[in-house]
C-alpha cells in the first residue's frame, strides 16, 4: 500500500523534526529562561575583588571607597580585612559573634565553605586578606571538580546525546506510526474501494470507527444510487421498447394498407404513389423504431449479446454481397478488399451485420448522386485488433462535425442538432462496437469522402 | 398455386383492425377460409372445431400469450404457425422459433411478406412430395438436369459430381443473385471458405467445362471478384 507507507514517511520525517525543534528550543530557554536570576545583583567574587581594590590604608586606618561600600551595602554584606597574622585589622558591618583572630585551618575552611553559616568569599590585598561575607542563606557555595578527560569528551558526549534523541524520537515515531497506519490501512483500502465504485464494509472499532462508520455509510449511500440509477435506465429502457412496440400496431396498419393501395390495379397512377410515399416513410419509421429500441438497449445496457467467433472477411462479403444483390442503383460502385482471411473477432453476428450494413448504407445515403463504396477487412498495424474500414468518395463531412456524429441525437454532448436522417445510425454503430469491446472512427472532412473504421479486440 | 389458397387459416390477434387487414390481405389472395380468434380461449376453441391448417398467431394476447397458447395447441394439433409479434427482441425470436413455430414476422410488416412466408410454409407443409423434384433447366444450348445430375450439350452428356451438383443447386436457387463463396463452402463442405479457395475454384471450373461453351469467358456461371459467383439464367424450362 503505497499510501500508507507515504504517511509513515512523512510522520517520522516530522517527529524528527519536532524533536530538534524542541531540543534547541529547550536549550534557549534553558540560557533564558532557567539560568535568569543565577547572577541576580552583584556576583560576589567581584564585589570581593572590588572591596579589596577599594580598601587603602590611609595612616593607621583603612578606607573603603564609596562605590565598594555601595556595593557591600546593595548586597547586605559584611567585609573584613584579615592581616597575615590572622588578627582581623580592618572590618565593615561584621557580625558581633564572629571572632576578631583566625588561625591558618580557619581560614583555610571558610574561604572554601563557609565562615559560621555566612557564605564568605576571599580576595588577597597588599596586607592580608579580604573576605566579604553575604547573609546567611543568601548563596549556596559549591566546589566542583571536573577529570580532564571527561572535560575533554563532553563535547563527543554532547553530539551522541543529539544523536541518541533523535534516533530516539525516529524509533518512537515509527512505532505509533505504524501501529496508526495498522489503524488506517483498511480505512485508506476502504476509501480506494469507493473511489473504484466497489461495495465496501469496514470494521468499525480502535480510534477510527466513527470514520469507519462514515465510509461504510457512503459506500451503502453509492451502492444505494447505483441500484436506483440502474432502476432507471431499466425504466426508461423499458418504456422505450414499450412505446416501440405500441408504434409497431399501427405502422403495420399504415404500412399494410398503404401497401394494398400501391399495389392495387383500380387506384389511380398518382393515388399509387402518394400510397407508396406513405409506405416509405412508414417504412422509415419502422427503422427508426427498431434504431431506437436497440440502441437504447445498447446504452442502458439491457440488450442480450450472443457472441461466438466470427469471421469478418465472412461477414463483409456477405454484407456486400447483400447490397449487390438487392438492387444498388447504377451510380454506386462497391468494392471489398480482404487483406486476410484469419480474422476472427467475438461477436453478435446480428449487431455486427446491422452495423456493418449500416456504414455502407450511410454512405449511400448521404451521397445521392452516387459514390465508390471500399470495405476493407484487415489487421491493424500492430496486429491485435481486427478492423474493418468502409471508405467512400463522397462528399464527406465537416471535420468538426465528426465528434458529433457518434453522439446520440439530442444528447447534452451533442454541440448542434442533427441535420439530416434521424441520426441514430453512427451512434448506434459506436455502440454496437462499444459493446464488442471495440470502437468506430470516424476521419473524414467537406469533399473528402468519409472513412468508418470499426476496430474490435482479436479472438484467440 | 390455387389448392394452398383452400387451405384453413387461422389469425389469433385481439387487435380488431389488424385482425381485419390480415383478412383482407389473405382475402384478396384468394384465401377464403379464415377463422378469426381475439383470445387464446377462442383460439383453442376453433383449433378444436374447425381444425385449421396454418394459424398466424399474436404473441400479446389478452388472456395468455402465444407461446403458452402455441404448447396447448401442440398437445394435440401439429398444425404450422406463425408468429406474429409487436415485440422483436431476439429472446422472444428464438423462444418462439424454438417452441416449433414456422416463422416469426415482426410488426410492422408488408402485406406481401405475410402473404409469400404463409405461401412458404404451406407449400413446405402440405406438399406432395413428387413436387420436391429438383428442376431442370437451360442456359443457353446446354440442359442442366438436376435431378438426373446431367448436363446435356451438343448431344454430349456430361455427368456432374455429387459435389458440382450440390454447388450448381446451391447457384441454381440463387440464380441471378451473387452467391458468397462462404455460403457456398458452407452448404458444400460445411465449412468455411478459408482452405477451401483452390477446390472451390477448380469445382466451378469444371462444372463451367461442363456447362459453358468456351470455359474460358464464361457466359452463365460467373466469378464476382472476390465475393463469390453469380448463375445467370436467361431462360426457363
Amino acid at each position: 500500500m503505497d499510501g500508507a507507507a507515504r504517511i509513515l514517511r512523512r510522520y517520522t520525517a516530522a517527529s524528527i523534526l519536532i524533536a530538534v525543534f524542541l531540543l534547541i528550543v529547550n536549550y534557549i530557554i534553558l540560557g533564558t529562561f532557567v539560568f535568569k536570576g543565577i547572577n541576580e545583583g552583584a556576583p560576589p567574587v567581584q564585589v570581593t575583588q572590588t572591596v579589596a581594590e577599594g580598601l587603602y590604608k590611609n595612616g593607621s586606618h583603612y578606607t573603603l571607597e564609596p562605590d565598594a561600600e555601595e556595593w557591600l551595602q546593595k548586597s547586605q554584606a559584611w567585609a573584613m580585612l584579615i592581616a597575615n597574622n590572622g588578627k582581623v585589622i580592618w572590618d565593615y558591618a561584621i557580625p558581633d559573634q564572629l571572632p576578631r583572630t583566625y588561625s591558618l585551618a580557619e581560614v583555610a575552611q571558610f574561604s572554601r565553605n563557609y565562615l559560621q553559616d555566612y557564605p564568605v568569599f576571599v580576595w588577597e590585598h597588599e596586607m592580608g586578606l579580604v573576605v566579604v561575607g553575604y547573609p546567611k542563606d543568601s548563596l549556596a557555595k559549591y566546589q566542583i571538580h571536573f577529570p580532564i578527560s571527561w572535560i575533554s569528551d563532553l563535547p563527543y558526549r554532547l553530539l551522541a546525546l543529539l544523536f541518541g534523541n533523535i534516533l530516539l524520537a525516529a524509533l518512537l515515531s515509527l512505532f505509533i506510526g505504524s501501529r496508526l497506519i495498522r489503524a488506517i490501512r483498511p480505512l485508506i483500502s476502504g476509501i480506494h474501494a469507493l473511489s473504484e465504485d466497489q461495495h465496501t464494509h469496514l470494521e468499525a472499532k480502535g480510534m477510527f470507527s466513527g470514520i469507519a462508520r462514515s465510509i461504510n455509510h457512503a459506500s451503502s449511500l453509492l451502492q444505494e444510487k447505483n441500484a436506483l440509477l440502474k432502476a432507471r435506465d431499466e425504466a426508461r429502457s423499458n418504456w422505450i421498447a414499450g412505446i416501440s412496440h405500441d408504434i409497431r400496431t399501427p405502422l403495420s396498419m399504415v404500412l399494410g394498407y398503404a401497401s394494398e393501395l400501391e399495389e392495387s390495379d383500380v387506384v389511380p397512377y398518382e393515388q399509387q404513389q402518394k400510397a407508396s410515399i406513405i409506405r416509405k416513410q412508414g417504412e422509415k419509421l419502422r427503422s427508426l423504431v427498431s434504431d431506437l429500441n436497440l440502441v437504447s438497449m445498447l446504452e442502458y445496457e439491457m440488450q442480450p449479446i450472443h457472441t461466438k467467433p466470427i469471421r469478418l472477411s465472412t461477414l463483409a462479403r456477405q454484407i456486400v454481397t447483400d447490397f449487390l444483390n438487392n438492387d444498388l442503383a447504377e451510380s454506386f460502385t462497391i468494392e471489398l478488399d480482404v487483406t486476410t482471411e484469419q480474422c476472427f473477432v467475438m461477436g453478435d453476428e446480428k449487431l455486427l451485420v446491422r452495423a456493418i450494413t449500416n456504414l455502407v448504407q450511410n454512405s449511400i445515403v448521404h451521397n445521392p448522386s452516387g459514390c465508390h463504396i471500399h470495405v476493407q477487412t484487415t489487421l491493424s498495424p500492430n496486429q491485435r485488433n481486427a478492423l474493418l474500414i468502409v471508405t467512400d468518395n463522397g462528399k464527406g463531412v465537416e471535420q468538426a462535425m465528426l465528434p458529433d456524429l457518434v453522439e446520440l441525437p439530442y444528447s447534452s454532448k451533442r454541440k448542434s442538432p442533427s441535420h439530416n436522417g434521424h441520426g441514430l445510425g453512427l451512434p448506434m454503430v459506436a455502440r454496437i462496437a462499444a459493446a464488442h469491446h471495440g470502437h468506430l472512427l470516424l476521419t473524414s472532412d467537406t469533399g473528402k469522402g468519409m472513412t468508418a473504421e470499426l476496430c474490435f479486440p482479436l479472438s484467440s | 398455386m390455387e389448392e394452398w389458397k383452400q387451405k384453413k387459416v387461422l389469425i389469433v390477434e385481439d387487435e380488431l383492425e389488424i385482425r381485419n387487414m390480415i383478412d383482407g390481405f389473405l382475402r384478396k389472395e384468394g384465401f377464403s377460409r379464415i377463422f378469426h380468434a381475439g383470445s387464446c380461449k377462442e383460439a383453442l376453441g376453433i383449433c378444436v372445431s374447425d381444425k385449421p391448417d396454418v394459424a398466424i398467431l399474436d404473441v400479446m394476447l389478452p388472456d395468455g400469450d402465444g407461446f403458452g397458447l402455441l404448447t396447448s395447441i401442440r398437445r394435440f394439433s401439429q398444425i404450422p404457425v406463425i408468429f406474429l409479434s409487436a415485440r422483436g427482441e431476439d429472446e422472444d425470436r428464438l423462444l418462439g422459433l424454438g417452441l416449433g413455430a414456422d416463422d416469426y414476422i415482426v410488426k410492422p410488416f408488408l402485406p406481401r411478406e405475410l402473404v409469400l412466408r404463409l405461401l412458404v410454409i404451406l407449400r413446405r407443409v402440405y406438399a406432395p412430395p413428387q413436387i420436391d423434384r429438383l428442376p431442370v433447366f437451360q442456359l443457353g444450348d446446354s440442359t442442366i438436369d438436376l435431378e438426373a445430375a446431367i448436363v446435356t450439350r451438343d448431344h454430349h452428356e456430361y455427368a456432374l459430381t455429387a459435389k458440382e451438383h450440390a454447388l450448381l443447386r446451391k447457384l441454381y436457387e440463387n440464380r441471378g443473385r451473387i452467391v458468397t463463396s462462404d455460403a457456398l463452402c458452407q452448404s458444400v463442405w460445411g465449412d468455411d471458405y478459408y482452405g477451401y479457395e483452390n477446390t472451390l475454384m477448380v469445382h466451378m471450373r469444371r462444372i463451367r467445362e461442363k456447362i459453358e461453351p468456351c470455359p474460358s469467358t464464361p457466359e452463365y456461371l460467373l466469378t464476382v471478384r472476390g465475393l463469390g459467383y453469380k448463375l445467370l439464367v436467361k431462360e426457363e424450362l
